[in-house]
């Protein structure tokens, strides 16, 4: 209690200062505002603690009328803050006692798990992320809950009379729990996944050992429980994941800024943005429909052209065509709009009986601004040589005819059915005269194409880069200028069915557009770091900085707590290699309680480290110190429980009372050692201020960390 | 018996890999680079490429052997050879894959001793046409996979004579398996899973050695001290004397200096750095030519242009430029003074460690300057300039020289050093993005001042320094000793891999669509005879379903362990003999092929051969499992002839199919498949294969 007390008031304290926006909380904070307007973003992390942060932000009366533009922009007083950074410091203070409940249930003293408590409770890095609207600190208390859950589930299996509790209550209570803990901290971050997987893990090797390995239980038996845990960590977890993001996208209905990573019948869903363009927009593709074609996977395009040709000679010495430019273009223009006819057709108005395109027709485009046909040809395309080259159609009278008629193909016609639907047809266009199908390359034009991206005629037919859809669509309404007869066409739109799209198919797009899209581009950051740096504490990340004074917030960790616990994880390895050697040869050293304890340890610790760190080595992206946090918190309790072991182990060879006395007082040494350094770096903590230079300079213990100096 | 069928196997090998081995008589994929880098060897010239030197030895060797003489130019696929001697290079490497069937036959025989194993393993190395297409051609993949099958095969040997320990055999395969697992590093850096694979399986032996209580420990100790020698010691000797050899070899100037530090390159002859000379340290007033450290990295450059309007400020362009030229002299001066004269009669200064230096552009004599605009494409960093008039300019052209781990007040000296400058008023260091400047900048790189002062490519080096006051020591000073070389061919060589990244939006060859034959690859493509590299789909098709088999039986043969479920002893025995090989190759198959996801590397089909390897072997064991155990589910009467016919209904697929598909080896003439009329329509059975 003394300990959670103490973290309540470390983690409370100035909770609302600085008053201005720090390092992520500008997405955090816009996503929390943006549930409360009801507006649909994409972040590639799943949505749960950004929930709870925009509930928080709700109660504390949050309108989402705050523009989160830069970091360091002072809140005003429509932002409750307070509230908001509640939501991270409660969990953050949350995970003491945490610990604690996890520690002693590893069978460790209290002392011990007093000892862990105070390892996470004077860490400078978990004190200041769990000070302001960050996800760590809720994923630790998911992960943590869950890990304890499941510790308490295991105890059960693993007591005298695991038979009397199996099916009991509390034996549902915490098999459910864990597993729906461990899937919220899922929820929070996708590396929440391995907290999950560790949990699984364990559950499944007492599974292996207590129930398969138990020949008293009969077959059936053994189904029952396999059932059960099958059913506790995939379907429960399946159902908690699925409700997180029925939540999500129940509330967002709104269009909002990132629609456009979306796929347009997702955009034409959310009320306003496209939906108000779309609105009233023919359904059907007919003779005389004018179209933006926008490249549905991948990054968004649309089909463009402009009244400007292929260089006559390349820099690389090739020959082109020398006919119009066709790209894809990154954002909305006059210049996308193309209009579709049939080949042996002149007139261009739409009239009923409406003349529908459907799959396997041949179609012509024109491009509306410039009036040239879409045209593909055998020549080698500008910036990927081994593909054909895609014009528009210019007669220089060299001998090269016009081959312009193109085949429409719907790809998914099962579900939508042979006619060209605006939205909801997936198209590829083919090239009659060559069969290459026209595609996005993903190489960008150099000067002479304004660095839009290359569009070319693929061999390759069958692949997501040659796919299409009809985004904006209306029909031409007059042969020329001079005919006008709009109000006769007017009546014959179709009206437009609103476009519903079910639960799942949107639940389904936004899973693989936030696997497959990363939307990050921050290569070159200042303050990225390499695992192998987190274990040394090479550098921090500099969360804010205030105008007036050096004054400034520093994500770094208690470097003594760090350092030491490094060294602990270093001889807990020892010593469990040393320990199975010598039990290989038959020789054992310890009592076996205390190698129970100790393998035990091993299992859930230490491979919840490994867990949490080896696939950060594996990734591509770009890392920072905060990624390190989970790994790091099983690393603490590693560390908490080797200083019991090694405690053991002093009374084990000295019979003297001395030496028993002599460990505590090192221990104690070493606690105020960590409450000093924690003392020293608290500043940085809380961007306590004002600060000089020379005071941040002397906190500068090693060459690596970069502290902002911008006064004197 | 056991003859018969490896000699039978052994002509049907040679018969498949030399068919029309000199077919199609131009340069097939990339026959461009490994039969260019092969002439290398020949003529001694010193080039780069990603992989390590030994497969292109090999094929030098090859060449030589068949007395080429290197004189083709390899310039791109579909050239003619003509005249030139090519089989030789070809057969060489045509051997070393046609050794992959005998030698799957031995491991699986070794593994299991069981024949029709064997003999099945066999078969579908010798029937795929992956492999065999991929092992006909001048290429790195023959060598590399031969490499891994041997290292295979010897350390399979090797276990078998763990009750032999000490004697000459278990030395000699010991030592064998370090001397393949060396080749298969040596010729791609990917060899090094099989080296994985040969580690567990040593700390697995140590382990039950370990255990033996019989023993003591110092046996133990012993077996371990043996592996060290010939698994660690013995194959780190091996690899650094292949790439002596190498160092040795190509000792003229060639292709490869640039990517190489300035001190590298004084070893070439031909290079100019060879037997030049410099002033050793640096003074006040000296011309220099500073050179970007980073790998590839080019000479500090200046010229008489501009940077157009709209580009940050409107002054004189600073690049860098990765040729020699006159633009690339710079004097340096102290930050208050004029550049003192050559000839003059002052004193000498030498520039130190920390010293604020102005840099004046020789032929235009503007300062090296750099202000608070954007830089030309990286917008967050600052632009560089060349600024001010016959030498005079203003505060912003100071800048301050930190020598990397340098003492206080050290002379800056040539070559030797690497040091950053950092602006003195904006605190950002002088560095170069690598991206090329458009049209305007002549397509050189652009040159910024970054605020991140750690950039690790803001490192400079002085690689020319003319001063005719201080005495010329020879280049040779700074000569590297091997060691030096061998570290940094390998800095060479990995940062050139990290580079290999697949550019945004560019399709690529994922890991996921290789097990499954999703796609080939095209060797020869153009007029005439087409080769395209794809594997035999039934045996591809079919190791996916025996692993998945395997998988199964262990499971399932786990839980009734675990459950304490007895099967008869005969069955038991064909269990444990085949889930204990498939152990082990299934491992060796995902040490090959897992670490394939987590690279951000560009990635080609062929890269899955080596874990095809195992999943071949795996599939014969499995194979070979199946056909001994489904019979005896059958009446005691037709168990014999049941399995004949299992046997016979196996292997005539595999070679109906084999036959189905030889075109692609052999060479299409017809056209595109996906006109009916051609000889190959019916064979695309996946849209995506492009024949």
């Amino acid at each position: 209690m003394l300990l959670f007390g103490v973290a309540l008031a470390t983690r409370f304290y100035a909770l609302d200062q600085p008053n201005s926006i720090v390092f992520d909380e500008l997405h955090y904070g816009r996503y929390a505002g943006l549930y409360q307007k009801q507006t649909f973003f994409f972040d590639s992390h799943p949505p749960l603690g950004k929930q709870l942060l925009a509930l928080a932000g709700y109660l504390g009366g949050f309108q989402g009328d705050f523009k989160f533009d830069k970091i360091g922009s002072s809140y005003n007083a429509s932002v409750p803050v307070f509230a908001m950074r509640s939501v991270p410091a409660l969990t953050g203070s949350l995970l003491i006692p945490l610990v604690y409940m996890i520690m002693l249930q590893l069978n460790y003293s209290q002392w011990t798990a007093a000892l862990a408590g105070f390892l996470f409770l004077f860490d400078n890095a978990l004190l200041t992320q769990s000070h302001y609207m960050l996800m760590e600190p809720i994923l630790l208390f998911f992960a943590m809950s869950g890990v304890l859950c499941v510790l308490k589930f295991r105890a059960l299996e693993r007591s005298g009379n695991a038979q009397a509790h199996s099916y009991s209550l509390r034996w549902w209570g915490w098999l459910l729990s864990g597993a729906i803990f461990l899937t919220c901290a899922l929820c929070v971050k996708y590396v929440g996944v391995y907290s999950y997987l560790l949990g699984l893990a364990l559950v499944g090797h007492d599974f292996w050992e207590k129930v398969l390995g138990n020949l008293s239980l009969s077959k059936k038996q053994v189904f029952g429980h396999a059932c059960a845990r099958f059913f506790a960590f995939f379907m429960v977890p399946l159902m908690v994941y699925v409700g997180v993001f029925y939540i999500h996208l129940s509330t967002l209905v709104n269009a909002g800024p990132h629609d456009s990573a979306m796929s347009s019948a997702f955009q034409a869903s959310l009320e306003g943005g496209l939906s108000s363009i779309v609105r009233g927009q023919p359904l059907e593709v007919v003779h005389g429909s004018q179209v933006t074609l926008r490249h549905a996977h991948g990054s968004p395009c649309w089909l463009h052209s402009h009244a400007a040709n292929y260089p006559v000679k390349y820099a690389d010495k090739r020959g082109s065509s020398h006919q119009q430019q066709v790209t894809c273009y990154v954002a909305k223009d006059i210049n996308n709009w193309w209009i579709i006819k049939r080949p042996n057709r002149t007139d261009l108005a739409v009239a009923a009986p409406l003349d529908r395109i459907s799959h396997g027709e041949e179609v012509q485009l024109v491009h509306g601004i410039t009036g040239r046909n879409l045209n593909s040809h055998n020549v080698a395309a500008p910036a990927s040589p081994t593909k054909q080259e895609v014009s528009c159609y210019v007669d220089h009278n060299v001998s090269m005819p016009a081959q312009d008629v193109w085949r429409v193909e719907i790809t998914n016609r099962e579900e939508i059915g042979d006619v060209w639907h605006a939205l909801e047809s997936m198209v590829r266009l083919i090239h009659v005269n060559t069969s290459v199908a026209l595609a996005f390359s993903g190489r960008l034009l150099p000067e002479w194409g304004h660095n839009q991206h290359e569009i070319v005629g693929d061999v390759m037919v069958n692949q997501p880069n040659t796919i299409f859809n009809v985004e904006e669509h209306r029909y031409t309404r007059n042969e020329d200028e001079k005919d006008r007869q709009l109000e006769l066409m007017t009546t014959d739109f179709i009206p437009l069915e609103p476009v519903v799209m079910g639960f799942w198919e949107k639940f389904f797009e936004l899973q693989i557009r936030m696997l497959f899209i990363s939307n990050e581009n921050v290569q070159n950051h200042m303050y990225t770091s390499s695992p192998w740096e987190w274990l040394v504490l090479t550098r921090g990340i500099a969360y804010w900085v205030s105008p007036e004074s050096n004054a400034q917030i520093h994500l770094l960790g208690n470097i003594f707590v760090w350092y030491s616990a490094t060294v602990a994880l270093g001889v807990y390895c020892s010593l469990l290699i040393f320990y199975l050697l010598r039990q290989r040869r038959q020789c054992y050293d310890i009592h076996e309680e205390a190698w129970n304890q100790f393998r035990t340890t091993g299992e859930v610790l230490l491979v919840g480290y490994v867990f949490h760190f080896l696939p950060y080595f594996f990734v591509d992206h770009t890392l920072f110190l905060h990624h390190y946090l989970p790994a790091l918190a099983f690393k603490l309790l590693l560390n908490a429980a080797l200083v019991e072991h090694l405690y053991y182990l002093t009374r084990l060879v000295f019979a003297k009372q001395f030496f028993n006395w002599m460990c505590i007082l090192i221990v104690l040494t070493w606690m105020s050692g960590i409450l000093m350094v924690f003392n020293k770096f608290l500043p940085l903590s809380y961007g306590l201020g004002p600060m000089n230079a020379s005071q941040i300079l002397d906190l500068k213990l090693r060459e690596t960390w970069d502290f902002i100096v911008h006064k004197p | 018996m056991w003859w018969t069928l490896f000699g039978l196997i052994l002509i049907a090998t040679a018969a498949t890999r030399f068919y029309k081995l000199d077919q199609p008589d131009h340069i097939c994929w990339d026959e461009t680079h490994f039969g260019k880098f092969g002439g290398y060897y020949i003529n001694r010239t010193f080039f780069f490429d990603v992989h390590p030197p030994l497969g292109k030895m090999l094929i030098g060797l090859f060449g030589y052997l068949d007395g080429y003489n290197a004189t083709f130019a390899f310039e791109k696929p579909g050239d003619k050879y003509e005249d030139y001697p090519y089989m030789g290079m070809r057969a060489g490497c045509a051997i070393m894959g046609a050794l992959l069937v005998p030698l799957s036959f031995l491991t699986v025989w070794e593994m299991t001793f069981s024949l029709s194993a064997a003999t099945f393993a066999g078969i579908s190395i010798l029937l795929d046409h992956g492999m065999l297409t991929l092992n006909r051609y001048i290429l790195l993949d023959p060598p590399l996979l031969f490499f891994i099958s041997a290292s295979v095969y010897a350390t399979v040997k090797f276990h078998n004579q763990r009750d032999r320990a000490f004697s000459f055999p278990w030395w000699f395969w010991l030592s064998a398996t370090g001397a393949m697992l060396v080749g298969s590093v040596a010729v791609k850096f990917v060899g090094v899973f099989v080296v994985f694979l040969v580690g567990f399986r040593a700390i697995a032996d140590l382990w039950e050695i370990l255990g033996d209580l019989s023993r003591p420990v110092s046996y133990t100790v012993k077996h371990f001290m043996a592996r060290a020698l010939c698994l660690i010691a013995f194959p780190v000797v091996l690899y650094m004397g292949i790439f002596y050899i190498h160092l040795q070899v190509l000792y003229l100037s060639g292709p490869g200096d640039g990517y190489f530090s300035s001190a590298f390159q004084t070893h070439l002859e031909g290079n100019f750095l060879h037997n030049a000379s410099t002033p050793r340290e640096v003074a006040y007033g000296s011309l220099l030519t500073l050179k970007n450290s980073v790998t590839g990295g080019g000479y500090l450059h200046s010229h008489m242009h501009l940077y157009p309007a709209g580009v940050g400020a409107k002054q004189q362009q600073v690049t860098t430029y990765s040729h020699k030229d006159g633009n690339n002299r710079w004097f340096i001066k102290k930050f208050n003074k004029p550049t003192p004269l050559w000839n003059s009669s002052d004193p000498i200064e030498l520039v130190r460690n920390g010293d604020l230096i102005r840099l004046e552009h020789r032929p235009t004599r503007r300062n090296l300057h750099s202000h608070k605009e954007p830089a030309p494409v990286s917008r967050k960093h600052y632009q560089v300039t060349g600024y001010g008039e016959n030498g005079t300019g203003d505060a912003n052209d100071v800048w301050r020289l930190v020598i990397e781990s340098g003492a206080e007040n050290e002379p800056l000296e040539t070559m030797r050093h690497k040091f950053k400058l950092v602006h003195y008023l904006q605190n950002c260091v002088l560095s170069t993005t690598k991206k090329t400047l458009p049209k305007w900048g002549y397509e050189q790189q652009e040159v910024t001042c970054n605020p991140n002062l750690r950039d690790g490519a803001a490192v400079w080096n002085v690689e020319d320094n003319r001063f005719p006051r201080l005495p010329n020591v020879s280049f040779s000073a700074y000569k590297l000793n091997f060691l030096q070389r061998f570290l940094e061919a390998h800095a060479v060589m990995f940062s050139g891999n990290a580079g290999l990244k697949p550019k945004d939006g560019e399709l690529t060859s994922r890991p996921w669509m290789w097990p499954i034959n999703l796609r080939g690859q095209f060797f020869s493509a153009g007029e005439g005879v087409k080769i395209y590299l794809l594997g035999n789909p039934i045996i591809w098709w079919s190791n996916l379903v025996f692993m998945g088999f395997y998988l199964t039986l262990f499971a399932v043969k786990s839980i009734r362990d675990r459950r304490g479920i007895i099967s008869s002893p005969q069955q038991l025995a064909l269990q444990e003999r085949a889930l204990s090989a498939c152990g082990w190759l299934y491992i060796g198959w995902l040490l090959h092929y897992v670490p394939f996801w987590g690279m951000g590397r560009i990635l080609y089909f062929h890269h899955y051969f080596p874990a095809l390897l195992f999943s071949s072997m795996m599939s014969g064991v499995v194979i070979d499992y199946l056909v001994e155990s489904i019979p005896e589910l059958l009446p005691s009467g037709i168990r014999n002839s049941a399995y004949h016919m299992l046997v016979g209904v196996i292997v005539s697929a595999l070679f109906y199919s084999f036959y189905l598909f030889a075109p692609l080896t052999y060479g299409m003439s017809s056209g595109p498949s996906t006109e009916p009329n051609s000889t190959m329509h019916g064979m695309r059975w996946l849209e995506t294969w492009e024949f």
